[in-house]
């Protein structure tokens, strides 16, 4: 069977106390907690595994500790020709530990694999689980303010309405930023709210002159606590719609990838209608992010022109939707065991002329574009991803397919109706802002000819199945969506009474995040907002930023506009008096 | 560059006039559910559907009235109210606009349905619609008039009442009408 392969290696290097499988491509392997480093740094680095997720898990009530899932997505190293493990080889391997609630110590694989470094952050702030050598131990999720001995998702914690005081603006500790060392750097945060896209994150930049030598960030000031929220009284049919809003662009990613989990844990096979219907949206969703993101690319750098143009197409898009599904974005369509709504031939005929209209006027921009050398002077080369960084950080989507790595769920872990298609991954190489955005290009043209493909193959069959099944207590399961933004990662363990146990949702953005550090380095400052925006994060550039001269002790309030100012023009670079 | 400008010119002018002319959106759109009054009969089948709790239907203090009340501040126009209600007192619309100015009440929408109280115990159970709703279904359903006439009485029976009332039947020996 698929993953023994792993299983039998592993067992080679350290002693496996028990191995579980959850569906076919999935195993635990449960070991002893000393053993948990060398486990996974042996599956990441030796048998060429990527970090998916991992999960914390509150199992007092089960077997009396606390748990570690690190859910491995096995698939090669993919850093050269043929570093691939076989198509059918492909799986996921998880490594499971207990941890006794006396010590609620674990040893940090962040050493090892770095990749770990922010759920190793995470498993502090909401279970109180203390990773023994984390080089960085400081709060990810909550608020600096947070009382220091409530860990939310303790199951005896709290209630899912508490919220605890606030602490007054003077009293909240300071966040450190990891600083370089060295005379003449300058401090620039960016943030900590856009005004434009709302996305509330905290960027410090710094900077040598106009060049950025480092960076560090804050984020998750937008914190919602839906785990905690589902996880206490939700049922099943309500959690995709729950899920549904995690994001406001991948959102049905997220919905279907939360009720698949769930039905993973229970073995449960959708119709395929359902299947191929739930592919047309999710990719109908990558057509609209996928152009947001290369418009948003265009416009930072100051070319409106193109911008308005990207975002007149992408009307098309959003059209779409509103036709499939009758919602512009929130699709509302997921249910465990199939969708609610079906397409008729009427709408597919319709879809089908909208898809004609996108992907010629597509085409005609991308080259209008390509054409620009302005455009692609500020593109190339700027925001590089090391292609060993990203090895090291597991990276997803197009931010890891732009440097040349070959990872998309859809072709490693294909779900759904996606082995009946006929795709590509794209992949370029270089790892700069412009490999980025020709990846987004080609899966637009990619995302076109499956939807096409779906409705040529639409299966005639229900979109439901008979809602007879019933879920199992304690069984578990991951399931992987390739969103537009890279893969989200919904894991659920069921709970009795229809309710779930534990949900951990991880959007694609949460892997991409921990790299964008190296992306930063040596990149010009004009740069920043273009690096952070090619990253399609929901970026990030500012409403008022302060920049503080170490060295000679002054400080500017920058506004919104000269940064943007700067970012588009590149000349009269704000820092210039500071000097 | 110029090539998009020669896109621009290809393409003409594609912005719509809204607001000063009307939106329209695709056929089957899920905009905000509406409510008809008049033909909702208080079943709470869409409270029960409802994912996120956008209706609830509850009597008020006194019990004098069981109310219907629609929060769209809450809904996801998801169309569950939709698909459940059997009279379609509550449809999904076009209506999109839907932004209020401060004042949140205004998004909540009531509806007030008489109560029906046990003939038995006289203890408020449901709305008197949706026992003539269930009355009208059974007279419909071609059962018998001496039937139809017990159903009559049971329907306006709290359901612990229908429960003793029927035990009582039972136990004392009269003969039932079976059909
Ligand atoms: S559309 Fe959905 S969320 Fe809105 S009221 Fe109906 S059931 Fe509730
Ligand atoms: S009749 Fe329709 S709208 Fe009224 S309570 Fe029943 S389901 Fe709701």
């Amino acid at each position: 069977m698929k993953c023994d392969k792993f299983i039998e290696a592993l067992g080679t290097k350290v002693k496996i106390l028990e191995v579980t499988r959850q569906c076919d491509d999935q195993v635990t392997a449960l070991v002893e907690l000393n053993d948990l480093p060398e486990a996974v740094r042996f599956l990441y680095y030796d048998m060429g595994g990527y970090l998916t997720t991992m999960i914390p898990n509150d199992e007092r009530s089960i077997n009396k500790h606390y748990a570690l899932y690190y859910a491995l997505s096995m698939e090669g190293g993919k850093m050269f020709e043929g570093d691939e493990i076989a198509q059918d080889e492909k799986c996921f391997v998880t490594i499971k530990t207990l941890i006794s609630p006396d010590s609620l110590v674990f040893p940090s694989v962040t050493p090892l694999v770095p990749a770990c470094v922010w759920y190793e952050r995470e498993a502090y702030d909401m279970f109180g689980l203390v990773a023994e050598g984390l080089p960085d131990k400081r709060r990810l999720v909550l608020s600096d303010d947070w009382p220091d001995n409530l860990f939310p998702l303790r199951k005896d914690a709290m209630d899912y309405r508490y919220r605890p005081d606030m602490k007054e603006h003077y009293m909240e500790p300071e966040y450190e930023f990891l600083k370089p060392e060295g005379s003449g750097i300058i401090d620039v945060p960016l943030g900590p709210l856009h005004i434009t896209a709302d996305e509330p994150g905290h960027f410090r930049l710094f900077c040598d002159g106009d060049t950025i030598i480092d960076a560090d960030y804050r984020l998750f000031y937008q914190h919602r606590g839906m785990e905690k929220l589902a996880e206490n009284r939700m049922n099943y049919d309500q959690m995709g719609y729950l899920a549904e809003r995690v994001c406001g662009i991948c959102g049905y990613a997220h919905a279907i990838a939360c009720i698949e989990a769930a039905e993973k844990a229970i073995n449960l096979e959708i119709p395929a209608r359902a299947q191929a219907i739930r592919i047309i949206c999710s990719e109908i969703e990558r057509l609209h992010s996928h152009l947001l993101n290369i418009g948003l690319a265009c416009e930072v750098t100051g070319n409106y022109n193109a911008f308005m143009h990207i975002f007149r197409i992408r009307e098309y898009s959003m059209k779409l939707a509103e036709l499939v599904t009758g919602g512009r974005k929130t699709y509302g369509n997921v249910v465990m065991g199939g969708l609610r709504r079906d397409m008729t031939g009427v709408e597919i005929k319709e879809s089908l002329r909208i898809l004609q209209i996108i992907e010629t006027q597509v085409d005609e921009v991308w080259d209008a574009v390509m054409d620009d050398k302005r455009q692609m002077s500020r593109w190339k080369g700027v925001g590089i991803l090391d292609k060993q960084v990203a090895r090291d950080f597991s990276p997803v989507g197009p931010n890891i397919r732009g440097s040349g790595i070959k990872r998309d769920t859809r072709y490693d872990h294909p779900y759904d109706f996606f082995t009946k298609l006929d795709f590509n991954v794209s992949v370029v190489e270089g790892g700069d802002v412009f490999a980025r955005e020709m990846v987004r290009y080609m899966e637009l043209k990619s995302s076109v000819s499956i939807i096409r493909q779906c409705f040529e193959l639409m299966p005639q069959t229900a979109i439901i199945v008979d809602p007879k099944f019933h879920v199992k207590p304690e069984n578990y399961a991951l399931a992987y969506v390739e969103a537009p933004r890279g893969e989200n990662v919904h894991w659920i363990m069921q709970g009795s009474a229809q309710k779930v146990f534990r949900w951990r949702c991880r959007a694609a953005t949460y892997n991409n995040w921990p790299s964008l550090r190296f992306q930063f380095r040596g990149n010009n400052l004009a740069d920043a907002a273009l690096i952070v925006c090619s990253l399609d994060p929901c970026y990030s550039c500012t409403e008022r930023v302060t920049v503080v001269d170490i060295k000679s002790k002054k400080s500017k309030i920058l506004t919104n506009a000269d940064l943007k100012n700067f970012a588009r023009t590149q000349k009269d670079s704000p820092l210039k008096d500071l000097r | 560059m110029m090539k998009l400008l020669d896109i621009s010119k290809k393409y003409g002018e594609i912005t719509h006039k809204y607001p000063f002319e009307p939106y329209k959106v695709a056929d089957n759109f899920r905009g905000k559910p509406a409510y008809i009054f008049d033909l909702c009969i208080g079943c709470a089948a869409c409270g029960i559907a409802c994912p996120s709790n956008a209706i609830t239907v509850q009597f008020n203090n006194d019990q004098s009235k069981l109310i219907w009340e629609f929060d769209c501040g809450r809904c996801i126009f998801c169309g569950r109210c939709d698909e459940v209600c059997p009279t379609g007192a509550i449809k999904l619309s076009e209506e999109f606009e839907l932004a209020v100015k401060f004042d949140k009440s205004a998004l909540i929408q009531r509806g007030e349905l008489d109560t029906q109280y046990c003939t038995t115990c006289n203890k408020p159970f449901s709305a008197k619609r949706l026992v003539k709703y269930s009355f009208e279904c059974l007279s419909k359903a071609n059962v018998s008039e001496k039937r139809l006439e017990e159903a009559k009485e049971y329907l306006c029976m709290c359901p612990t009442c229908k429960k003793t009332a029927t035990v009582a039947t039972f136990t004392s020996g009269k003969e039932m009408v079976i059909e």
